[in-house]
């Protein structure tokens, strides 16, 4: 599964981890993130994050 | 084939270009910007001065990028005259530049408070790279510094220098720190969290004079004190970078003003970030030069087809121990509006909503991370929620069951 990264602030979304304190848990692909999901460093939304190559 | 130009290499310029050539593969584009270096985060330069992220973390763009998405990419080459009428650019090497389509993302620039002395070594604003670091060598060589401004930037620096070991005290000329973000009550909390951490808060002042022989070695406050500093950072806002609209003409009030498709007063000159006025406001923050860039990018290939429409005021502060959101009209104070707080010292949580007619428009989450994803929601879509009015800030009421 690739990982996402935040062009607002560049945080790493790693589905291996997930994003516990979002009740997000390991193993979950970014797409199958909940549309309300934000990043939990600065809080952009899902469609300011760019897949990772 | 349409000649795409954009002035610029921040978030905009970079968004906008990204977006021209995934909606016309093979477009000609070309970026101009002043600066050397190829795009990186400027939301990460305080975390660059403190050390935890190097140069290469922090360009997110490296030159290469450029290429792999066949943008020409002008580096230390500044435009310093926009023609309209001729559709063309005179650049800093004399030569000129024609277009078809331009974008003006020109962004901002620190604002320097006038303060007797603030040309002495050791003064700085945080804008750039360069800027940085400067301040990074700077911090190595001196113990104490002060911080003009108790803003977003001004805190997340004061908390960069206070992790490389300096003292570090920030003045805020309003009653409260973050005053654009957070209320009073809020910023109680958020100081406390601070004077935690070792960083001093002086409210209610700020720099009457920087004192020093050649280099700075103090600061004297509006209210006669005297604050030993080596260094000195002025993060008392910002200002549209707007001379070259201004001086071809174009419609200018704080920023470069543009209509919802993100045009300004010139046919074929569009304007996004920092540097615009979109709806009469100067955002100043990422989202809304992504979101800005986009729409002025889809305008210049396919004229009239996107409206930017305005984006949700949004800003996080993040320091040891606390996680600050502002979310919306959070701040304002009128009759009219409801304002539902809820403070925790002990626990350093303060959450509060602002409501109007029923409706979520603002709000201030301090450590409240799991509020912050079903808020953000319900002001988007307008949810009515007085219903709900006397029971939204309860510990044990879960706000996703409102969306």
């Amino acid at each position: 599964m690739a990982k996402w990264e935040c062009m607002v602030c560049g945080y790493i979304y790693d589905p291996e981890k997930g994003d516990p304190d979002a009740g997000i848990g390991p193993g979950t692909a970014f797409e199958d993130l909940p549309d309300d999901w934000v990043c939990p460093d600065c809080g952009a939304g899902k469609d300011m994050f760019e897949k990772m190559d | 084939m349409t000649r795409y130009v954009i002035v610029g290499n921040g978030v905009a310029g970079v968004t906008a270009a990204q977006a021209i050539v995934k909606a016309q593969p093979g477009a000609d584009v070309h970026l101009y910007s002043a600066e050397p270096y190829p795009y990186y985060r400027r939301p990460q330069l305080p975390a660059f001065i403190a050390g935890e992220v190097g140069e290469a973390e922090i360009t997110h763009r490296p030159l290469d990028w450029y290429e792999q998405q066949s943008i020409h990419v002008h580096l230390a080459r500044a435009v310093v005259e926009l023609d309209p009428a001729a559709r063309r650019l005179r650049l800093d090497d004399g030569s000129s530049a024609p277009y078809d389509r331009l974008l003006l993302t020109t962004g901002g620039w620190a604002w320097m408070p006038p303060v007797e002395g603030a040309d002495r070594r050791g003064v700085f604003t945080l804008r750039t790279l360069d800027d940085a670091r400067a301040i990074r060598d700077h911090a190595r060589t001196v113990r104490q510094a002060t911080v003009v401004g108790g803003g977003l930037l001004g805190l997340e620096t004061a908390r960069a220098l206070r992790a490389l070991g300096l003292t570090v005290t920030v003045l805020e000329f309003s009653t409260h720190l973050m005053p654009r973000q957070v209320d009073a009550q809020g910023a109680t909390v958020l100081q406390s969290i601070l004077e935690q951490q070792g960083i001093r808060v002086l409210t209610r002042t700020s720099a009457a004079a920087i004192v020093g022989n050649g280099a700075v070695s103090g600061l004297r406050t509006q209210d006669g004190r005297e604050l030993p500093a080596g260094l000195v950072l002025c993060a008392a806002g910002w200002r549209s970078e707007t001379t070259l609209a201004r001086q071809a003409g174009l419609a200018v009030n704080k920023g470069i003003v543009v209509d919802e498709h993100l045009q300004t007063s010139a046919a074929d000159v569009y304007a996004a970030g920092d540097a615009a006025e979109a709806h009469g406001l100067l955002y100043g923050i990422v989202p809304a030069a992504i979101e800005q860039a986009r729409a002025a990018a889809a305008n210049m290939v396919a004229p009239g087809s996107a409206v930017y429409s305005g984006t949700l005021p949004f800003t996080t502060l993040k320091v040891a121990g606390a996680e600050l959101t502002s979310l919306g009209s959070c701040t304002i104070e009128d009759e009219s509006l409801v304002q539902l707080r809820h403070a925790d010292l002990p626990r350093q949580q303060y959450r509060k909503l602002v409501l109007q007619g029923g409706r979520i428009i603002g709000a201030i989450l301090l450590n409240e991370r799991e509020r912050t994803n079903p808020i953000k929601q319900l002001i988007e879509r307008g949810s009515d929620v007085s219903a709900y009015a006397d029971r939204l800030l309860d510990e044990d009421f879960d706000l996703r069951t409102l969306l």
